[in-house]
């Protein structure tokens, strides 16, 4: 099973993943063009700051069996068999709401597509960039991070690339020189942030 | 994912070649590097990203849902403008600290004895006479004097007319307009500073004042820097005159010592040639087995030297990385602008050393021999004997030069234009009134990575000439075009019929080359005296501009002052501006209402050619003819 890991320790905050994600998902597939379609295509990632100013790039997870699909009155989620991944006939959703409530990430939102004609909102999540996929290219949100914080692949090597991290400091010896997994000015940066989010609340 | 072929990076044989080859050595190029980064910031490509306090980076969200608003209120028009007023900055302080390096190497050789002798009498004359220095009866060095005291002036003074340089060469008609709009430039660095001041936090937010500012700053550069550096070159190293030399990597010759002189100020280059010339440096190549030393140029710096000496040119600005990959250059003299700094990873697979040689440019992991006017030719000397001991060191497996070259006829300054004409412009002006030359476009500078390498050049320019437009232009296209076979006369044949009758009359092809992009100064110099000869202001000409492989800031700061000077003028890439629709609509229409020129954006040189071709036909018919 092929998915988009998170490595979110990785996330600077940068927003290119939604950026690339709204230009993915418009007409032109061009950000100086986008703006000026009739239909603004927008992210279906979302980074949004959590505690001590950390981030989080938060997508649809494409599960299995997906709550969203189950609660769907209409029928308009499906799966793509061959990807795997989840996705909306727009024309058949009724923006209940019902999926929103379901998902268990909130990463749904409601908006317009140039892919249908009608004048109303429908469930725009992420597609998994299916068009992407079968070209045999990875999401546009992964191809557009560029701290390896979104990653392609097999969901099973890559929880191995997250396991063998938690192993090396399991048994690496205490006073081991170790290779930082997060460079150190970033560490520096990150615990900086934390002083200045904590020293704001007061 | 479908790979990136040589043949869609460039159009150019020779850079195919080595694109090839880089790959096979396993060395990342510039294009491996684009790839890389794909796909780019949105909101650094829209402009609307602000670092200029520590409060930011704010970012303005272009879907509209988000923060409209930076932390201090600036808005996305603020924003944007701020950032292009930056830019255009940078690039004239790039053309204008080339421009009083070469008045300072003037003033060593006057004052300190620097090897730096008058070679142009004739052009120091004119131009001093040009600004009102006397100059009957007067020793050459006191009017050398006067002439270093007023570009000097222009860099410092500090009251609120208009600097000399551009007083002097621009005409009436077009002072006004600058007076009217508020935007004479008062002093080069002046300019420079207060943009800087303008978009510190907090001060400037109006876009059209900033972008206002930002025209009287590349005024200074146009009309002044640049303008300034052209002129004083030319006294320095002779006025070009029309020659014949050869461009592209072919002209880097197997057998010889190669030294590949890149970057801007002929100040260096100049010295070079001459020492690669010295009999004991020659002798000791030979002595290492080589038939002799070969001193090509790249970039603008090549083309200051093909321009004045016929020097051959290796390539233009994507060429750089490609003339290491030959594996058969000793080594690669840099000074100062659009020297990539991979050059020297690039150098460390194959024998080439990368000498730095300017004060304000370190290349780290290159050699650095740093220049001294005073000691010129002795430090020339020394770089020149590195690259013959270099020799020795060659890895003859990892050695391939391409075949391709072409010829070029080039030289086209003003003076060398007016000379082919019989010392007048009447000939070309009356081949534009009566139409066989509908009009003329100015093409300038650069290559960028993101368009197909010269790909934009030569379409536009094949498009363009056969509409029976004449070409003028400088910088990377100049290269482009001589690489192409364009710059020979039998080009013509490929004009529109009456551009092609007019340039087998006169014997020359139909785009000229008037050399770096410094040297579009002397562009701006022709339509200023065309302009004078009809009686009209530039901007009722029928001209354009164009940068259609535009990259540095220098090309922002060059296309500003082309609008600023009248002048309609295309960008064949994106400036970071398309967050602001107010600025994108001051820059693309009220411009004209201001300074009577204005840009537009199109990346299809195809569509673009059409686009100027029908401006072109507008302003004859407005003009009458
Ligand atoms: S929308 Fe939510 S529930 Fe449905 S597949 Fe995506 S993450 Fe799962
Ligand atoms: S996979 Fe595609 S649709 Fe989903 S968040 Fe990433 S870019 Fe957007
Ligand atoms: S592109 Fe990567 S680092 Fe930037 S916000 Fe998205 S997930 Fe985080
Ligand atoms: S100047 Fe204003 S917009 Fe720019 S970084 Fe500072 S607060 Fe943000």
């Amino acid at each position: 099973m092929k998915t988009v890991m998170v490595f979110p320790e990785r996330c600077i905050g940068c927003k290119h993943c939604e950026i690339a994600c709204a230009v993915e998902h418009s007409k032109s597939k061009d950000l100086f063009a986008m703006f000026s379609e009739d239909i603004l295509s927008k992210p279906r990632i979302h980074v949004e700051e959590g505690e001590d100013l950390l981030t989080f790039p938060n997508r649809c997870r494409h599960c299995n069996p997906a709550p969203c699909i189950e609660v769907c009155p209409t029928g308009a989620i499906k799966r793509d068999d061959e990807t795997g991944s989840v996705i909306v006939e727009y024309g058949k959703c009724i923006a209940c709401g019902m999926c929103a409530i379901a998902c268990p990430f909130g990463i749904i939102s409601f908006g317009k597509t140039y892919e249908i004609v009608i004048d109303r909102d429908v469930n725009v999540k992420c597609d998994n960039c299916i068009e992407r996929q079968k070209e045999g290219k990875e999401p546009a949100c992964v191809e557009a991070c560029k701290t390896g914080t979104l990653v392609f692949g097999d969901a099973n090597d890559l929880i191995k690339l997250k396991r063998q991290s938690v192993t090396r400091n399991i048994t690496s010896s205490p006073d081991a020189k170790e290779e930082p997994v997060i460079p150190e000015n970033i560490v520096l940066w990150r615990e900086l942030n934390k002083k200045y989010s904590h020293a704001s609340k007061y | 994912m479908a790979k990136w072929t040589a043949e869609e990076k460039s159009i150019d044989k020779a850079t195919q070649e080595m694109i090839r080859k880089a790959e096979r050595d396993g060395v990342e190029t510039v294009w491996d590097r684009l790839e890389k980064q794909q796909p780019q910031c949105g909101y650094g490509q829209l402009g609307i990203c602000c670092k200029n306090c520590m409060q930011g980076p704010c970012r303005i969200d272009p879907f509209g849902d988000g923060p409209k608003k930076g932390v201090c209120g600036a808005d996305a028009d603020t924003i944007v403008a701020r950032t292009l007023e930056r830019m255009i900055a940078a690039g004239a302080a790039a053309h204008s600290d080339h421009g009083r390096h070469v008045v300072l190497a003037l003033h060593e050789a006057l004052e300190h004895g620097a090897p730096y002798p008058i070679k142009d009498e004739k052009k120091l004359k004119a131009v001093a006479k040009k600004l009102g220095i006397g100059i009957e009866n007067r020793d050459i060095k006191e009017i050398a004097k006067d002439l270093v005291n007023v570009a000097f002036n222009d860099f410092g003074k500090q009251d609120e007319e208009l600097i000399k340089f551009a007083d002097s060469y621009a005409n009436e008609k077009r002072k006004a307009t600058w007076e009217k709009a508020g935007v004479e430039p008062r002093n080069i660095d002046r300019e420079v500073v207060e943009a800087m001041h303008r978009t510190h936090m907090g001060v400037d937010h109006d876009p059209a004042s900033l972008i206002l500012h930002g025209i009287r700053t590349s005024l200074g550069d146009g009309w002044g820097g640049s303008l300034i550096a052209t002129e004083f070159q030319d006294i320095l190293f002779g006025t070009p005159q029309i020659n014949r030399g050869e461009a592209n990597l072919g002209v880097i010759k197997e057998d010889y010592v190669n030294i590949v002189i890149h970057g801007h100020e002929p100040v260096l280059s100049e010295k070079i040639i001459e020492a690669a010339q010295d009999d004991e440096l020659v002798e000791l190549a030979k002595k290492y087995g080589a038939k002799g030393i070969n001193t090509v140029g790249m970039c603008c710096t090549g083309l200051e030297v093909l321009m004045r000496h016929g020097t051959p040119i290796a390539g233009n600005y994507l060429q750089q990385e490609m003339a290491i990959v030959t594996g058969a250059v000793e080594a690669m003299v840099v000074d100062v602008q659009c020297i990539m700094p991979s050059l020297v990873d690039v150098a460390k697979c194959y024998h080439t050393k990368i000498i730095d040689t300017s004060h304000i440019a370190t290349f780290p992991g290159a050699l650095h021999i740093k220049f001294d006017e005073r000691r010129a030719d002795e430090i020339a000397k020394e770089i020149v004997k590195t690259a013959v001991e270099n020799f020795p060191n060659r890895n003859k497996q990892l050695m391939q030069i391409p075949k391709y070259k072409s010829e070029a006829v080039g030289g086209f300054s003003v003076e060398a234009i007016l000379d082919a004409l019989g010392d007048s412009l009447k000939p070309l002006e009356d081949a534009i009134i009566s139409g066989k030359i509908r009009g003329v476009v100015g093409i300038v500078g650069c290559n960028n990575a993101k368009v197909k390498h010269n790909y934009n050049h030569i379409t536009l320019t094949n498009e363009l000439i056969k509409n029976n437009i004449l070409i003028i232009g400088t910088g990377c296209w100049a290269t482009a075009c001589a690489e192409y076979g364009i710059f020979l006369p039998e080009y013509a044949k490929n004009a529109g019929d009456s551009l092609r009758e007019v340039c087998e009359t006169l014997g020359i092809p139909p785009a000229l080359n008037m050399g770096s992009c410094v040297d579009c100064s002397r562009m701006l110099v022709l339509a200023d005296l065309i302009a004078r000869d009809l009686n009209v202001d530039i901007s009722d000409l029928p001209l354009a501009g164009s940068a259609t492989e535009a990259m540095t800031e220098k090309a922002v700061s060059i296309g500003t002052y082309f609008v600023a000077s009248g002048i309609f003028t295309h960008l064949g890439t994106v400036p970071p501006v398309l967050g602001s629709k107010k600025v994108v609509d001051i820059l693309t229409k009220a411009a004209f209402d201001v300074v009577g020129g204005a840009f537009f954006i199109e990346p299809d040189p195809v569509k673009a050619a059409k686009v100027l071709a029908d401006y072109i036909e507008d302003k004859r018919k407005a003009l009458g003819i």
